[in-house]
């Protein structure tokens, strides 16, 4: 049976849903470097309107970034409105309702949609992810709604369509079709450029283990299969969190027990699977405010309205967890502190040399309580070095952003990735102290370094070195060929105290397979315990 | 008005068809790679010298210089034919502000473009292939934004776009070069006077190589790379920025200490004069920088740029 939905407060809702959609598209699409000038604190507006992300960021960093305090609009409206942050809002909701109605075609036959117990899995999540950040581990990577949605946007959605647009103009370029003096390209071109310039800025960008960060998102959205809306109702853990808060909201659904026939028809419809049987039973913390019911009910008898908050109704059904449940999100909680935490490298004993994080990123177990991996700071890289790291920071730094210099390096008059990061897991810097910030330190490897190895000239690096003194010097050096003749030729080296470990050296060494140059974490400003240079400002360098 | 007579008519045709005929000789002389000088006080002049004799410094002055070095020269009209497309190859290898002399200054550029729409080009672009993230470069050298003002089009280069062509050179045979560059009726090198650590000096002929694609191996032998693309890209008008230079920690600079404000901008047709005057300014002597010396071993010009048709100027 079809069922159309043509009410007003439903059309109402889905535009609003597609502006918000729209809204997220259109920040993440202004979260691009633009020379000059300064990435607006209006990008991360929807991390901002996250209370998970501000409960985890005080629980586990002890900390409160003053934008995360405009989660506490949503923590209001939910007061008093329920979850119709999850019903209203959520762009990742709005995926998953989409999606939902796409496997509701799918089905021939109408899909069950009352609660069930199941549902109760959000709340453990959500206990086990509090009990954790109060240990100091926070892992919000797999489990916060802008995260997932964000970060899949950036890593593989995104560059999937830029991809598109950079090839299809290529290849018309390439091919050039052309009837007359008319070029097929002076159609194509002009787009494409108003696209490269604004939009796609950082050519063929593109992102390491994206498809893997496609894949977790296709999984949950493929779950919409299983039941309509699956992330939302079972696993989210911030809908959890909205769903405790709304034990008693003021607007409650009201049902004409009278003339209530049982036909279940509000049921089906339900977003949130929020009706139990018979169907007059209501679990409002289950309830996404869609309003699918009201319209859907063929005897007129289902309405909202605002009550008292302390009032308590027939066929409500408040939040009950049970002992056993607490319990479980506990032992879950503490199991994700041991998986996570008791890694060497998450207690400070070990420091992965390729693991180079961007300027002012705060020392490792700091960086993880608050990084939730969203990528913001990759999306406004301006060389496109920032990637998603895999297991480089272990599984608690499961995507978090790492320098990967065979793709990019750290743009000595950029600042924007402390701009971005709305949980500061990444500092705002001074430019001025940016510059001076160590994210590393380069090393030659003289078994491959061309005036070492292979006696001639080269001196890439030092060409772009971008400290304003050189940070690598050449000294003369005699070196005689196979032939016996001598030539004196230009060797470079290192300044350690002035190198910052910004990668640019290792980019564009002429070995492209593994450079003779090569940048590690060693000497980052993070990590006072993996700087092996003695700093001396009056320490002549060696050479 | 005056009736013109026979004789005054004759004088004059003739004149213009020689004029006219004049143009295609210059046009074979520089499909030829040969030295473009003549002796002094023959012909055309081959370079010219602007420099700002002292006193107060006009905020314009930037633009003066250029304009009065290349008026001198003969004017923009003397390489630029009506109707033609320019391509203006500043550096803009940097994300750097003017002050620090690490790219061309955008006065310098935005007066080149502007004396070529006066001469009656078509369309003038203005594109380097930098070595930092480009858009970065283009704004924040200035330049981007001052010649968009005169009404030149911002031509980012497309990586995939390069295309490989015959060189012919002694290191270089096959190798990537941006099709539009080469396409164009004329490209107008106008680089700034800049150390460098490799080549010790970053001038016109250095200044090809943003035309090119895989350059990183050219360091290992700069001086014959560098010859081989100047020669195939037949230099035909230089404009060298002198009003600061870079003296120290080049290309990239960046210390506002290493930049030498000298107020000079030099013109000419012959690219390794330009080269041996810009070394001089940098405190090198020419016959020993090896860019400068390959070049004239090419037959691209001559390092005793004093013997060539050559005018000084001094502004005030």
């Amino acid at each position: 049976m079809k069922r159309r939905n043509r009410s007003p407060v439903t059309r109402v809702r889905r535009c609003v849903q597609l502006a918000v959609l729209a809204l997220f598209v259109g920040l993440l699409l202004a979260t691009r470097p633009v020379p000059g000038a300064a990435p607006s604190a209006w990008f991360g507006l929807f991390a901002y309107l996250d209370p998970l992300i501000l409960a985890t960021t005080a629980l586990a960093a002890h900390a409160v970034p003053a934008l995360l305090l405009l989660a506490f609009v949503t923590v209001a409206v939910t007061i008093v409105l329920g979850r119709v942050f999850c019903g209203w809002f959520c762009p990742l909701g709005t995926v998953h309702a989409l999606t939902s109605r796409i496997a509701d075609a799918f089905s021939n036959k109408p899909r069950r949609d009352t609660w069930s117990r199941w549902q109760l899995g959000k709340y453990v999540i959500l206990a086990a992810v509090l009990v954790m950040c109060v240990f100091g581990v926070q892992w919000l990577t797999l489990l916060d709604p802008f995260a997932i949605l964000y970060r899949t946007t950036t890593t593989a959605l995104w560059p999937a369509a830029q991809q598109a647009v950079e090839e299809g103009a290529y290849a018309v370029y390439q091919a050039d079709p052309h009837v007359g003096s008319w070029h097929l390209t002076s159609w194509t071109e002009p787009p494409y450029q108003l696209l490269r310039d604004h939009v796609f800025v950082v050519p063929a960008q593109a992102f390491l283990g994206g498809g893997l960060i496609l894949a977790f998102f296709l999984i949950t959205v493929a779950l919409n299969f299983v039941r309509r809306r699956f992330w939302c109702r079972y696993l989210c853990p911030l809908g959890g969190l909205l769903g405790v808060l709304s034990w008693r909201p003021w607007l409650r659904r009201k049902v004409e027990a009278s003339t209530c026939n049982g036909c279940n028809l509000c049921g089906m419809t339900c977003h949130g699977a929020a009706a139990t049987h018979p169907a007059t039973g209501w679990k409002p913390q289950e309830c996404f405010g869609c309003m699918n019911c009201t319209p859907s009910c063929p005897t007129k008898g289902i309405g909202f309205e605002l009550v008292k908050p302390w009032s308590r109704r027939d066929g409500e059904e408040p939040l009950d967890l049970s002992r056993r449940h607490v319990l479980a999100s506990g032992a879950a909680g503490i199991a994700g502190v041991v998986l996570l935490g008791s890694a060497p490298q998450a207690r400070g004993r070990t420091y992965n040399p390729d693991l180079i994080r961007p300027p002012g990123s705060l020392a490792e177990s700091d960086f993880l309580a608050r990084c939730i991996g969203c990528g913001a700071c990759m999306k406004i890289c301006p060389t496109g070095g920032l990637q998603p790291a895999a297991l480089e920071a272990g599984l608690a730094g499961l995507w978090t952003p790492r320098l990967v210099m065979a793709l990019g390096y750290c743009d000595h008059e950029c600042n924007r990735c402390g701009q971005v990061c709305p949980t500061h897991a990444i500092a705002a810097l001074p430019l001025a102290e940016k510059k001076q910030t160590r994210i590393g330190l380069a090393a030659f490897d003289f078994n491959r370094c061309i005036p070492y190895a292979y006696g001639r000239n080269c001196m890439v690096c030092e060409e772009h070195c971008p400290v304003p003194d050189k940070a690598i010097y050449f000294r003369p050096a005699e070196v005689t060929d196979r032939n016996g003749n001598t030539q004196t030729i230009q060797q470079p080296r290192v300044d350690a105290a002035r190198c910052t470990g910004c990668g640019i050296c290792q980019n564009v060494c002429p070995f492209k397979d593994r450079p003779a140059i090569r940048v590690t974490s060693a000497n980052e400003s993070r990590h006072p315990e993996n700087q092996p240079i003695l700093a001396s400002p009056d320490y002549g360098a060696y050479g | 008005m005056q009736p013109t007579t026979r004789r005054e008519f004759l004088v004059k045709s003739s004149a213009a068809g020689l004029s006219f005929l004049a143009v295609p000789s210059w046009l074979r002389a520089a499909d030829a790679p040969q030295p473009a000088g003549t002796p002094a006080g023959a012909g055309p002049l081959d370079m010219t010298i602007a420099r700002w004799a002292g006193g107060e410094v006009p905020a314009d002055l930037a633009t003066r210089l250029t304009e009065q070095a290349v008026a001198t020269l003969g004017g923009m009209s003397r390489f630029v034919s009506r109707g033609s497309t320019v391509w203006v190859k500043p550096n803009i290898g940097w994300n750097r502000k003017p002050e620090f002399a690490a790219n061309t200054h955008p006065d310098v550029v935005a007066a080149v473009v502007r004396m070529c729409f006066d001469a009656g080009a078509k369309s003038v672009k203005v594109g380097d292939f930098p070595c930092n993230e480009p858009k970065a470069c283009y704004e924040n050298s200035g330049i981007a934004p001052a010649a968009k003002a005169v009404g030149a089009d911002i031509v980012y280069l497309d990586q995939r776009r390069f295309r490989k062509m015959a060189i012919g050179g002694n290191r270089l045979k096959d190798h990537p070069v941006y099709p539009d560059i080469v396409e164009c009726d004329l490209v107008i090198n106008v680089p700034v006077c800049k150390h460098h650590g490799g080549s010790r000096v970053t001038l016109c002929m250095k200044n090809y190589m943003g035309v090119v694609d895989d350059r990183r191996t050219f360091h290992q032998d700069l001086p014959t790379t560098i010859a081989d693309i100047t020669q195939f890209m037949k230099p035909r008008l230089c404009i060298l920025d002198a009003t600061r230079i870079l003296t120290d920690h080049g290309p990239t600079g960046g210390k506002i200490e290493d930049v030498k404000t000298l107020n000079t901008v030099a013109a000419g047709v012959d690219i390794v004069a330009l080269d041996a005057f810009g070394s001089e300014l940098l405190g090198k002597d020419p016959r020993q920088i090896e860019t400068v010396t390959k070049g004239a071993e090419y037959g691209l010009g001559r390092v005793d740029y004093r013997s060539l048709a050559l005018k000084e100027l001094s502004l005030s």
